[in-house]
C-alpha cells in the first residue's frame, strides 16, 4: 500500500470519527468564553448604537429616520469588524497517530479536537477560518464543519507557507529538530503571520516508564536503539526533553509564537483555555 | 535397567543427558528477547547508552532452572517407573496365568483383573509366550489351553468376569497344560479361600515352575442361610478366618429395593455370625433376597424364595367375571397378597397345586370330585376360607364350619326395623382377640347359622346383637373358617376397611400349620430358571442358552455351571432358589505349601512415573515462559496491592475451578433437548459417536422443528439422565460390564420413559440380541423382553415414511425394539431398542446436500432413520394411529364407492 493509500485509509477512518469530534470540539468551546470582545464602534454592517451628531460628521451621516422622531440629529454606528483569518496545520507523521495506552486518545486525535474547538470559537467571533495550505477560508457557523475534513485530508507532511496576515495554530509533538521549525516559522512571521504551537505530547513521552530489556523504534525513521535496562535511560531521556522543549519555546517566541504544552491524558479544556487567552491579547 | 529404585524401560534415552552441559552453556549465552516499543521521541534517545546495555547473558538460577527442567524431560522419556522386586523374574520362557474367577474373587475382582494386566505388561515387554487358566468350570472352556502371546492373553483378561459359583480345582488340575514341563514362571491370582482340591493344585503349581501367589487382602464372606421369620429376616454370614469382622446386610426386593438393613459383627475367633434385618413379616415377606452392604458377590447374596415365609394361598376363581376389579376374588387378592403368595384358578389345579390354603368366594354346592378333593386335601392339613354370597344363601354343600339357615337375614332394609350392626368386641379365645373393630365397620346383610348348631363351631366374631359372622370348624387335621358375609362390598363395608386384613391375615396363620397341606404327589417337571445371578451377585433374565434342570438333581443342586444359581420355578410348586453359596462347601482360608511365594493382590503395582516427570517439567517451563516474561518486562505491572490481590485471585480461580464447572451452564442445559450417549471405554468409539449425533443435530435442526442442544456423553455410573430423552449407546471394541450403580441408573432411566438406543455395530452378525456384544453390555441390566420389528413399527412412520425399511451399514440391518406387551404400563412405547446398523459412524461421515428427486443415498436413508428415532423418544406412540391410515382409507373408499 503506497504512503497516499494508507493517510487516504487513515483519513477516512478518522473522517468517520468526525461527527464525534466536533461534537466533542463544540462541546469544549461551549465551556469556553468567548475570545472577540471587539465591542467598538467601527466599519462592519452590524448596528452598534445611535450617537448625538457633531458638527464634523457632516450631512451625509446622518441617520434621518431616527431624527425626525425628536429635536436632535443621531448618527448611526456601527460595530467595527477586524475579520482575521484562522489557520490550522496539524502533524500527520505516524508518531502523532499513537497513544502509548487504550485509556488514552492518540496524539492526533487531541489535536484535531483542539484545533476544532478553536476553529468552532473563532467563527463564532465571525473570524474565518480554514486549513493551512487548503482551501480559501471561511467564516460562518458552518466554517468549523467544513475545516474538519479540510485538516484531515492527505496532506504534504511539510506545513504550506501562510500567504498574508493571519493567525496560524500549528499541532504537532514538535520532535523535529527546532532549526527546522526555525525556518518554518521564519517564513510564517515575514508574512505577518502569528498564532501558536500546540505541543501535544504523550504521557509515555513525557515520563518513560519502560523497564528491563526494551527495543525502542519508530518506522520509517533511525535504526531501532535498544537498551538492556531502559530504567537508566529515564534521566538522560528528562534532561534532553527538557533542553528540546525549551529551546522550541525560546525560537517560537522570538517569531511571535506562543507555545503550549498539552498531555493526552490531562482535560483539553485548560489547553483550549490558554489558547483562547493568549490569541484574544492581541485582539 | 534399574537405578535405585527406579526402572526405566527406554534407557537409551538416558543418554540425551549428557548433551545437558551443551545445553547449558547455550543457555548462558542466549540473552532474553528485547521487548519492542514504539517510541516517536526516538530522537531524543540517540546516542544514549546504559550500562548494562552490553549484558548478553541470562541470568544463572535461570539457567539452572531451564537445564533442569530438561533434565526432567529426559528422564520422563526413559519411562521410569517405581521398581516392583518381583520385576527381574521375567527370565525367557513361557509364563502360566491361573486366575480363580469364582465369585470368592469378585469382590476383589478389579485388582485381580489388574494384578493380571500387570503380569502381563511385564511378560508382554518380555515377549513371553503365556498359557492361561481359569479354575472356576463352565460348560465350555473359557482358557484356551494351548500357548497365547501377552496381547491375546490381555484381550482374554479384559473381558473376563468371575462366574456365580466356586471354583473347583481338581478339575482346573485336569486341565493344566501338558506342555510345556517347565515354565519361566507362574502366577496364580488367587481369590485365597481352600477348597479340597487347593493343596494338590497348589503343589502340582510347584511342580511347573516358581510360583506366586496373589492373595486379596480381605478374603470374601458369604451369606449361608437367610430365611424369613416372625421378627424379620435371619441370616447366616461366614467368613474364611481373617475377613473383615463387621459390616451390615440389607433385604431386596426383586427389584433390588432395599427394605432394610442389619448390622453383624463376628465375636472374635468365630467365622460364623447370625444376623437379623428387623422387619414387620408383610414386609419381610416381600424380601426376594439378602446381601452382605458393600460386598458384590454372587455368595455375598442369598435368595429368598417366593415361598419362604409366605403362606402359598389359592384363590378359587373360574374367571371370565365382567368386572373383575368389582369381584370378591380381587378384594380378597388385594387384602392378603402382602403377605401371601396368591394363585388363582379352579379347585382342582389349586389343589394339585399345593396350596397351603384354599380361598373360596361365594359358592353353592361344589361338583362332588371338586368336593371330595377338597375335602380331602382339608383333612391333610389345609385351610379353607369360605366367603358367603347369594349362592351360599340359597343352598350350600357340607364344607361349612356350621350349619347354615337357607336365606340371609337383611339389616336396615327400607322394609326393616333393623339397623345394618356393626362387630361386638372379640373374644379372648378368638383368633382375632386383640384387634378393635372401628364403628363405622357395619353388616347390612349376612347368613345366618342354625341356632342348633352353634355349639358344633367354634366362633371367632358375632355381630353387636350376638349373631356370629365369622366361624370355625376343625375337619380333619385341617380347618374351615366362613365368613358369614360376602369377599366384596355387597353386604358390608368389611371388605372396604383395614379390619378385614387384619382378620384375614390372622386367618391365614392358621394355613400350612400342617406339611400335609402340601400335595402328596409332587410335580415332576424340570426346574426353569426365572432369574440367574452374575458373579456380582445381580439378578438377571436367563440368556438364550440357560437350560432346565431335572427334577430329580435339583434339590441338591450345588451352584455350578449347569445350574447357576438364581431363582427356579415350575409350574405346580411355589418358586425355589439355587444359591452360590453352599452350606456343604469349606469356607477356610487357602493354605500353601512351601515353596509359594504369597504376595498381596495389589501390594505390588508397577508405578510408571512418566507422567510426574514430565508433568513437573511442563510446570517448570510454565515458570521460566513467567519468569522471562518478567525479566524482559513485560508483565503487566499493577500496583503493588492489586498485583497481589490479581495474584490471590488468580491462586483461588485455579483452586476452584475444577470444583464447580458451570454448575449454572448445567443446570440451563437441562431445560434444553440434547442428544447423549452413553461413554464407553472406547475413547475413539465415543468421538465417532459424539460427531454423528452431532451431524444428526444439525440435521434435525435444518429440518424439524426439533432443536437439540449441544451433544452430551454421559456416564451412567454418576450422572442424571433425566433430562435426555434418547441415550444413544454404541458398543465399544471390547464390551464391559457396567457397575451397580451404572445398571441402576440405566433401570431407573427405562422406568422413567426414557429411551435406549443400544448399536451393536456388528450389521449382520448378530443372530439374536442375547448375543454378541448386546449380552455383556446389557448384563445386569433390567432387560424386557425384545421382539423384532418389522416395517410396520411406528418406527417407520414417526417423521419420515421409511416404506423400505431401515437402512444401516449393511444391507439388511435388524432392529429389536421392547415388545408393546411388556412395554404396556408405558402405552406402549419402547424403553430399549437394539439394532446392528452402526449408524452413528455413517451419520459422522457427512453427506452432500442433494436434491429432491436424486434417489436417497445411504447416508441419507440412515440420517432419515436417525430422525425418526429421536421423534420416536420425543413423540412416543402418537404416530402409531398412522400404522391404520391404509386400513382407514381402504375402508372410506369402500364407503364413497357404496354412496353414489
Amino acid at each position: 500500500m503506497s504512503e497516499l493509500q494508507t493517510a487516504r485509509t487513515e483519513a477516512a477512518n478518522l473522517a468517520g470519527d468526525l461527527p464525534g469530534v466536533l461534537l466533542e470540539a463544540r462541546r469544549l468551546a461551549a465551556f469556553t468564553p468567548g475570545v472577540h470582545g471587539r465591542r467598538r464602534s467601527g466599519a462592519g454592517e452590524a448596528f452598534w448604537q445611535f450617537r448625538d451628531h457633531r458638527p464634523e460628521d457632516g450631512a451625509r451621516l446622518v441617520d434621518w429616520r431616527r431624527s425626525a422622531r425628536g429635536e436632535r440629529l443621531y448618527v448611526r454606528e456601527r460595530e467595527r469588524e477586524t475579520a482575521q483569518t484562522g489557520l490550522f496545520w496539524i502533524d500527520r507523521s505516524p508518531g502523532m497517530g499513537w497513544s502509548s495506552s487504550p485509556a488514552t486518545p492518540t496524539k492526533h486525535h487531541r489535536a484535531l479536537v483542539l484545533c476544532l474547538a478553536f476553529a468552532v470559537l473563532l467563527s463564532k467571533g465571525g473570524e474565518r477560518i480554514g486549513a493551512l495550505g487548503g482551501p480559501a477560508p471561511r467564516a460562518g457557523m458552518r466554517a468549523a464543519d467544513r475545516l474538519a475534513p479540510d485538516l484531515i485530508a492527505p496532506q504534504r507532511s511539510e506545513p504550506a507557507e501562510p500567504k498574508g496576515k493571519s493567525i496560524v495554530i500549528y499541532a504537532s509533538d514538535f520532535y523535529a529538530p527546532v532549526e527546522l521549525w526555525a525556518q518554518r516559522l521564519k517564513a510564517a512571521a515575514a508574512v505577518g503571520a502569528s498564532g501558536a504551537l500546540i505541543q501535544i505530547s504523550d504521557p509515555a513521552e513525557e515520563d518513560f516508564p519502560f523497564r528491563g530489556r526494551t527495543q525502542f523504534e519508530q518506522p520509517g525513521t533511525v535504526q531501532p536503539i535498544t537498551f538492556g535496562r531502559a530504567e537508566e535511560a529515564r534521566e538522560a531521556y528528562a534532561s534532553r526533553l527538557v533542553q528540546h522543549r525549551q529551546a522550541m519555546r525560546e525560537m517560537a517566541r522570538i517569531y511571535g509564537f506562543m507555545l503550549i504544552a498539552h498531555r493526552t491524558d490531562h482535560s483539553a479544556a485548560p489547553a483550549l483555555s490558554l489558547l483562547t487567552a493568549s490569541l484574544s491579547e492581541r485582539g | 535397567m534399574i537405578l535405585g529404585p527406579l526402572f526405566f524401560a527406554a534407557p537409551l534415552a538416558l543418554a540425551a543427558l549428557a548433551a545437558l552441559p551443551i545445553l547449558f552453556l547455550i543457555l548462558r549465552a542466549t540473552p532474553p528477547a528485547p521487548r519492542r516499543e514504539f517510541f516517536p521521541p526516538l530522537r531524543l534517545l540517540l546516542g544514549l547508552r546504559t550500562e548494562e546495555e552490553s549484558r548478553k547473558r541470562a541470568p544463572l538460577w535461570l539457567v539452572l532452572l531451564r537445564a533442569l527442567a530438561a533434565a526432567l524431560m529426559i528422564i520422563g522419556f526413559a519411562r521410569p517407573s517405581l521398581a516392583p522386586q518381583q520385576i527381574s523374574g521375567a527370565a525367557t520362557g513361557p509364563l502360566l496365568l491361573v486366575i480363580d474367577d469364582g465369585w470368592t474373587a469378585a469382590p476383589a475382582w478389579p485388582q485381580a483383573r489388574a494384578a493380571a494386566e500387570d503380569v502381563l505388561a511385564e511378560s508382554e515387554r518380555a515377549k513371553q509366550q503365556v498359557f492361561v487358566v481359569l479354575t472356576a468350570p463352565a460348560r465350555t472352556p473359557r482358557d484356551a489351553g494351548e500357548a497365547l502371546t501377552a496381547a491375546d492373553a490381555r484381550g482374554l483378561v479384559s473381558r473376563l468376569e468371575p462366574k456365580p459359583w466356586r471354583p473347583d480345582r481338581t478339575d482346573a488340575l485336569k486341565r493344566l497344560p501338558k506342555k510345556p514341563e517347565r515354565f519361566a514362571r507362574v502366577v496364580w491370582i488367587s481369590d485365597g479361600v481352600d477348597d479340597p482340591g487347593a493343596a494338590a493344585f497348589a503343589e502340582a503349581l510347584k511342580q511347573r515352575g516358581p510360583v506366586t501367589a496373589r492373595i486379596p487382602p480381605r478374603l470374601a464372606r458369604a451369606v449361608y442361610s437367610a430365611a424369613a421369620t416372625a421378627e424379620g429376616i435371619e441370616a447366616e454370614i461366614r467368613r474364611a478366618p481373617g475377613g473383615l469382622g463387621q459390616g451390615a446386610i440389607a433385604a431386596e426386593t426383586l427389584e433390588g429395593r432395599s427394605l432394610g438393613a442389619g448390622e453383624f459383627r463376628f465375636p472374635p475367633g468365630a467365622d460364623s455370625v447370625q444376623a437379623r434385618v428387623a422387619l414387620p413379616p408383610e414386609i419381610a415377606a416381600r424380601a426376594a433376597r439378602v446381601r452382605i452392604v458393600g460386598e458384590s458377590s454372587a455368595g455375598a447374596t442369598r435368595l429368598l424364595s417366593a415361598g419362604s415365609g409366605r403362606p402359598l394361598v389359592g384363590i378359587v376363581d373360574a374367571g371370565g367375571a365382567q368386572t373383575p376389579l368389582l369381584s370378591d376374588p380381587y378384594y380378597i387378592e388385594r387384602a392378603i397378597a402382602p403377605f401371601a403368595a396368591v394363585r388363582r384358578g379352579d379347585i382342582r389345579p389349586l389343589v394339585d397345586g399345593g396350596m397351603q390354603a384354599i380361598v373360596l368366594p361365594d359358592a353353592s354346592k361344589l361338583a362332588p370330585p371338586e368336593r371330595n378333593a377338597l375335602d380331602t386335601w382339608i383333612k391333610n392339613g389345609g385351610l379353607l376360607l369360605r366367603f358367603a354370597g347369594p349362592r351360599v344363601a340359597n343352598a350350600v354343600d357340607d364344607l361349612v364350619p356350621v350349619k347354615l339357615r337357607p336365606g340371609s337375614r337383611a339389616l336396615g332394609g327400607a322394609m326393616g326395623w333393623e339397623k345394618p350392626q356393626g362387630f361386638a368386641p372379640f373374644a379372648a379365645e378368638s383368633p382375632f382377640a386383640g384387634l378393635t373393630p372401628p364403628a363405622d365397620v357395619t353388616i347390612s346383610r349376612q347368613v345366618l347359622a342354625d341356632p342348633s348348631a352353634e355349639r358344633e363351631a367354634r366362633i371367632w366374631a358375632r355381630l353387636a346383637d350376638g349373631a356370629p359372622v365369622v366361624t370355625a370348624a376343625a375337619r380333619g387335621k385341617g380347618l374351615i373358617v366362613l365368613f358369614h358375609v360376602s369377599a366384596g362390598p355387597a353386604w358390608s363395608n368389611l371388605p372396604l376397611s383395614g379390619l378385614y386384613v387384619d382378620m384375614l391375615r390372622r386367618t391365614l396363620q392358621f394355613s400350612g400349620r400342617a406339611q400335609g397341606a402340601i400335595s402328596e404327589q409332587p410335580s415332576t417337571g424340570p426346574w426353569l430358571p426365572s432369574r440367574l445371578m452374575d458373579g456380582y451377585g445381580a439378578l438377571a433374565p436367563p440368556g438364550s442358552d440357560a437350560k432346565s434342570v431335572p427334577a430329580d438333581i435339583f434339590p441338591d443342586a450345588k451352584a455350578g455351571p449347569d445350574t447357576p444359581p438364581g431363582f427356579y420355578e415350575r409350574a405346580g410348586s411355589p418358586g425355589s432358589t439355587v444359591d452360590a453359596a453352599s452350606p456343604k462347601d469349606t469356607f477356610a482360608a487357602l493354605a500353601l505349601p512351601n515353596g509359594i511365594a504369597r504376595m498381596q493382590l495389589d501390594g505390588e503395582r508397577t508405578r510408571l512415573l512418566t507422567g510426574w516427570f514430565l508433568g513437573l517439567a511442563a510446570l517448570m517451563i510454565a515458570l521460566d515462559l513467567i519468569l522471562a516474561l518478567a525479566l524482559a518486562g513485560r508483565l503487566p505491572r499493577l500496583p503493588s496491592r492489586t498485583q497481589s490481590a490479581f495474584g490471590a485471585a488468580l491462586l483461588a480461580l485455579a483452586v476452584f475451578y475444577p470444583a464447580q464447572p458451570g454448575h449454572a451452564q448445567d443446570a440451563l442445559a437441562k431445560y434444553e433437548t440434547r442428544l447423549a450417549y452413553i461413554r464407553t471405554n472406547d475413547a475413539h468409539r465415543d468421538r465417532i459417536t459424539a460427531q454423528g449425533l452431532e451431524e444428526l443435530s444439525q440435521v434435525l435442526r435444518d429440518r424439524t422443528s426439533v432443536e437439540p442442544g449441544p451433544v452430551v456423553g454421559v456416564d451412567p455410573a454418576r450422572d442424571d439422565l433425566s433430562p435426555y430423552p434418547i441415550l444413544y449407546w454404541a458398543a465399544p471394541d471390547q464390551p464391559l460390564r457396567l457397575s451397580d450403580s451404572a445398571l441402576a441408573n440405566l433401570d431407573r432411566y427405562m422406568r422413567l420413559g426414557g429411551l435406549i438406543f443400544l448399536d451393536t455395530r456388528d450389521a449382520g452378525r448378530t443372530v439374536s440380541p442375547g448375543q454378541g456384544p448386546a449380552a455383556s453390555m446389557l448384563a445386569g441390566l433390567d432387560t424386557p423382553p425384545l421382539e423384532q420389528i418389522s416395517g410396520d413399527h411406528v418406527l417407520t412412520k414417526t417423521f419420515y415414511l421409511l416404506k423400505n425399511g431401515f437402512a444401516g451399514r449393511s444391507g439388511a440391518v435388524r432392529i429389536w425394539a421392547e415388545s408393546s406387551a411388556s412395554a404396556a404400563a408405558r402405552d406402549g412405547v419402547a424403553s430399549l431398542m437394539i439394532g446392528d446398523g452402526d449408524w452413528a459412524s455413517i451419520w459422522a461421515q457427512g453427506g452432500e446436500e442433494q436434491g429432491l428427486d436424486t434417489p436417497a443415498t445411504p447416508h441419507e436413508m440412515a440420517m432419515r432413520f436417525g430422525v425418526n428415532l429421536v421423534m420416536l423418544s420425543l413423540t412416543g406412540n402418537y404416530k402409531s394411529d398412522q400404522v391404520h391410515v391404509p386400513a382407514l382409507l381402504e375402508r372410506l373408499g369402500r364407503r364413497s364407492e357404496a354412496r353414489p
